[in-house]
């Protein structure tokens, strides 16, 4: 178990709850958020170097071993109380023994007292010093109660005697602890198999021969060799050799990556077929893999919707049930007897433990988040997968989200009258600045049509039109857009380009015009490639119940043939803040919308939408417009997450509604004096256990080294589930 | 007495099923031990937790049972009643790990949960009081055959009848338990597989005898 940040627990890495009183958890020795956890990393640290379990596994078993003894005594006073000493059911010589039991009662139990009591109040110990109430103390002073009226009875040689009902009562709820804090750990392991994947140690070259270190020696700079078959150990700069990397862990990509000579590598990937040395560029701590593992712990501590209701209720339900569990012992307390008013009101509190409603938001969240993570789609809270399960209409951005991104100049033309170099020259030197796949392809393209090079400066980026700058030459200000835009900016276009824009529409290609002094000079054609598993992801999402469309900035005809390609209605001709708007329209006409973009271009419409959905990612996930970050580019992954949050939030409210309804029936039960505190706690421990086994299933198959493929989750479930 | 000699004789048998099941983990535990004799002692430890928790539970099956027959007096026949039911679970038991019912076969020999850790850990124990705890541990391990005669202690009539029946299992499973541990001789699959279904015939066996019993005590 690797050490969580300040804030979470040793044992399971999540959240331990803040204390009432201060804003900063209390920084000491290990901390745990629950006595289950504080119990298991008891269990697991005290195995001795030989496997030798020391102290509290040991205690435990005996204190079971104890218990039974202590049921066959109970079971024996009970039959003999029935009917006395001549029963059927025991020989004899039973009766001569009554006392005997008795006394062995009381000597067994006291043990079991206080290897499993001790903790228990220790724990309520901290909780008080933290400022959290919870029931363990009063647990502790109820189970001691009934233990020293037991004792008096056994001394007093009076009936009846209830040393069982302690000693179960405290296995059973150490037991119960123990599976939650168990289930826990389960929900955060695919978190931690993130962090597995990055090797223990590197081979650092010095001077020529390689030394073995820890990870955490690494460097910035440091020459870091890599052998075929191991995981790259941090982010760098390949100086040597090449080989295929893949990197579906962060890119999702499952094809390997060709890298070489000053390409970019990244911590975490394996490294196929080749070795590699690589110059470090950050620490291993500060890589991309990371920051992805940070931001996944980040968002367990962002609370959802559900979360903040959970802790609602229990902010009252404890002081509530404590005054239930009294008023219930000093009721039966008067009318029947104090051993049974304290029965009556252990019952009380055990039925009653939040333990079930505290764990059935989290743990659900936890383990969704985690198995998402692992499967490249990362939320940013537990908020934002909450919200993607309400959504009901998604919009998509269409450049570089539905389309590869890496459109091609398909043709140029340049005005009759014009030097094509230096068109193409100035197109360069514009296109080099820009941050917009167009002026990319048109960067690539013109660099090999055009020896010369010009300068630019006083660069502006007017989204969804283009982008001018002043050629620092002449001075002249270069335009490269839209046609729409450079017409606005009152450039005028020459009729051979004017065909050669409408001829590019009819194709349904995207246009890029470049311009100065007034008129158009040239015009790019590009040419876009749809993902290929576009129409098969917009089916997907069409088939889960949900509204989509494509908002683009392009011209009507492009819009149509497109429409015609993935068999969605698409907006054409949107400036941003149309798109903006587009989104609200959605929003008011059919419910939450997503916004599905890459978060650069068109983070507004994506702070607008309920749920912003950032795609290709990659290792770069500070796109903060996004509540999702898809790592990779493949759309299919969508129509998963939505799976996932819909089931997430049926497996919240399931465990919710469960936990809530149990606890107020068994209240109603246990105050009538119907409920044996030992069926109590039993079916607390089921209540736990069925939290903890509905949540797992949302964490997913237990991931191995290698990323596994998306767990199919049911599509149709999903349906069924639109709230 | 006849019935207890019977019950030993279906745990002596029938604990070629527990090898099946649980043979490695006691061969697990003669891992780590130091020298033939300390294995020895070591297995008949772990052996005796194992009686122990069996004891116990039959004698919780057997006041169970008896308190059932108490309270519900006005039932005639419920001891009968009981004694059927028990038979037929050990017909069933038995039915399934000859390999019929196939479909109704568990079909896994490990389980899965977080009582697997605290087992394992105790299992490669060295002090013995620890091995004793790993026998209690692995007695509370889900297995039919256990539920099935814990049936036939309930159906027995008083906690110390059920305790009785149930020591006589563990006592049967014992002598072929430690041997299995402590020399590390195991049958080839195949030997495994007949003498299986040869103990499951056993246990479809003491089933049958169970009813004829509860049959018999049946008032017309």
């Amino acid at each position: 178990m690797s050490v969580g940040a300040a804030g979470t627990c040793d044992y399971c890495g999540l959240p331990v709850p803040l204390p009432l009183w201060r804003s900063a958890p209390v920084a000491a020795a290990p901390q745990f958020c629950c006595y289950g956890c504080r119990f298991a990393a008891a269990v697991t640290h005290s195995k001795g170097p030989e496997g030798a379990v020391t102290g509290l596994l040991a205690r435990l078993g005996l204190a079971i071993f104890l218990t039974m003894n202590v049921m066959v005594f109970s079971m024996a006073l009970w039959s003999e109380d029935f009917y006395g000493a001549d029963s059927i059911a025991a020989p004899a010589w039973i009766g001569s023994l009554r006392g005997v039991f008795r006394y062995l009662s009381l000597i067994f139990s006291l043990p079991v007292l206080l290897i499993l009591g001790g903790p228990l109040l220790e724990e309520a110990w901290h909780a008080v010093r933290r400022g959290r109430m919870t029931t363990d103390l009063l647990l502790v002073i109820g189970i001691a109660a009934s233990y020293v009226y037991s004792a008096i009875a056994v001394v007093r040689d009076m009936d009846p005697v209830y040393f069982e009902v302690g000693c179960m009562v405290l296995v059973l709820v150490t037991l119960g602890r123990w599976l939650e804090a168990h289930g826990k750990l389960r929900t955060t392991a695919a978190i931690e198999s993130l962090d597995a994947l990055l090797p223990k140690q590197a081979r650092v070259l010095h001077d020529g021969h390689e030394e073995r270190v820890p990870l955490h020696v690494v460097t910035p700079g440091d020459a870091v060799l890599v052998l075929p078959g191991e995981r790259i150990p941090c982010d760098g700069v390949i100086v040597r050799d090449r080989a295929s990397i893949d990197e579906q862990v962060l890119t999702g990509e499952s094809q390997p990556v060709s890298k070489s000579l000053g390409d970019l590598v990244w911590g975490g990937t394996l490294a196929l077929d080749g070795g590699i040395v690589l110059e470090a560029g950050s620490r291993p701590s500060e890589g991309a893999l990371a920051r992805l593992i940070e931001h996944v712990r980040e968002a367990t501590l962002a609370k959802g919707h559900f979360e903040r209701l959970a802790d609602r209720i229990t902010s009252w339900f404890l002081p509530t049930v404590v005054l239930i569990a009294f008023g219930a012992f000093l009721w039966h307390a008067t009318y029947h007897g104090i051993d049974r008013g304290i029965l009556v009101g252990l019952a009380v509190l055990l039925i009653a433990c939040p333990c079930a409603l505290g764990l059935a938001t989290p743990m659900a969240v936890w383990a969704a988040l985690g198995h998402a993570a692992r499967s490249q789609v990362l939320f940013r809270s537990g908020e934002a997968l909450e919200r993607l399960a309400t959504i009901r209409a998604v919009r998509f951005d269409k450049t570089g989200t539905l389309t590869t991104g890496a459109p091609a100049v398909a043709s140029f033309v340049a005005g009759i009258h014009e030097d094509g170099e230096i068109v193409l020259s100035r197109a360069l030197a514009l296109a080099n600045v820009s941050n917009h796949t167009y002026g990319r392809a048109i960067a690539e393209f013109a660099e090999a049509g055009s020896p010369n090079r010009s300068t630019v400066a006083g660069i502006q980026y007017v989204p969804g039109c283009g982008m001018h700058a002043h050629h620092v030459e002449d001075g002249a200000t270069l335009y490269l857009g839209n046609p729409g835009w450079l017409q606005q900016k009152y450039l005028a276009c020459p009729r051979e380009l004017a065909e050669a824009i409408e001829q590019a529409r009819n194709e349904g290609q995207a246009l890029c015009c470049v311009g100065w002094g007034e008129r158009i000079r040239g015009v790019f054609a590009l040419h876009e490639q749809i993902r290929p598993e576009a129409r098969t992801a917009l089916l997907q999402l069409q088939g889960m119940g949900l509204d989509l469309a494509v908002l683009t900035g392009d011209h009507a005809t492009r819009g149509q043939a497109l429409a015609a390609e993935l068999g969605v209605p698409v907006q054409a001709e949107l400036m941003p803040e149309d798109k903006v708007a587009a989104v609200e329209r959605a929003r008011h006409e059919i419910g939450p919308v997503a916004m599905v973009g890459d978060g650069i271009n068109d983070a507004p419409a994506l702070a607008r939408s309920d749920v912003g959905i950032a795609l290709g990612c990659g290792a770069d996930v500070t796109r903060d417009a996004a509540s999702v970050c898809l790592l990779g580019n493949d759309l299919t992954h969508l129509a998963w997450a939505m799976a996932l949050a819909r089931q997430t939030v049926r497996v919240i409210r399931g465990n919710l509604f469960w936990a809530f309804a149990y606890n107020v029936i068994g209240i109603g039960i246990a105050c009538s004096g119907r409920l044996n505190p030992v069926v109590a706690s039993l079916a607390m421990v089921l209540s736990s256990g069925f939290v903890v086994a509905n949540s797992v299933r949302l964490a997913g198959a237990s991931h191995s080294q290698d990323v596994s493929p998306l767990a199919p989750l049911s599509l149709v479930e999903a349906q069924e589930a639109v709230p | 007495m006849i019935d207890l000699l019977m019950v030993f004789a279906g745990g002596l048998l029938g604990s070629s099923h527990c090898v099946g099941m649980c043979g490695g983990f006691a061969l697990a535990l003669g891992s780590t031990s130091r020298g033939s004799l300390h294995n020895l002692a070591r297995q008949v430890l772990y052996g005796l937790g194992r009686v122990f928790t069996y004891t116990v539970g039959g004698i919780a099956a057997g006041y169970g049972g008896w308190r059932i027959t108490q309270e519900f007096r006005a039932i005639e026949n419920l001891q009968a009643i009981l004694s059927i039911s028990a038979g037929v679970l050990l017909i069933v038991q038995g039915l399934i790990a000859a390999g019929l019912f196939r479909r109704l076969a568990p079909g896994k020999s490990h389980h899965g949960c977080a009582g697997a850790s605290m087992f394992g850990t105790l299992l490669r124990e060295t002090r013995m009081r620890n091995v004793f705890l790993a026998g209690l541990v692995n007695g509370l391990l889900p297995c039919g055959l256990v539920y099935a005669y814990l049936a036939l202690a309930a159906s027995s009539g008083g906690l110390w009848m059920g305790g009785l029946i149930m020591a006589a299992f563990g006592l049967g499973t014992l002598p072929v338990m430690t041997l299995v541990g402590w020399s590390g001789y195991t049958l080839s699959t195949i030997a495994r597989m007949r003498v299986l279904r040869l103990a499951a015939w056993c246990v479809v066996l003491a089933g049958i005898m169970s009813v004829t019993r509860g049959l018999g005590a049946l008032h017309a």
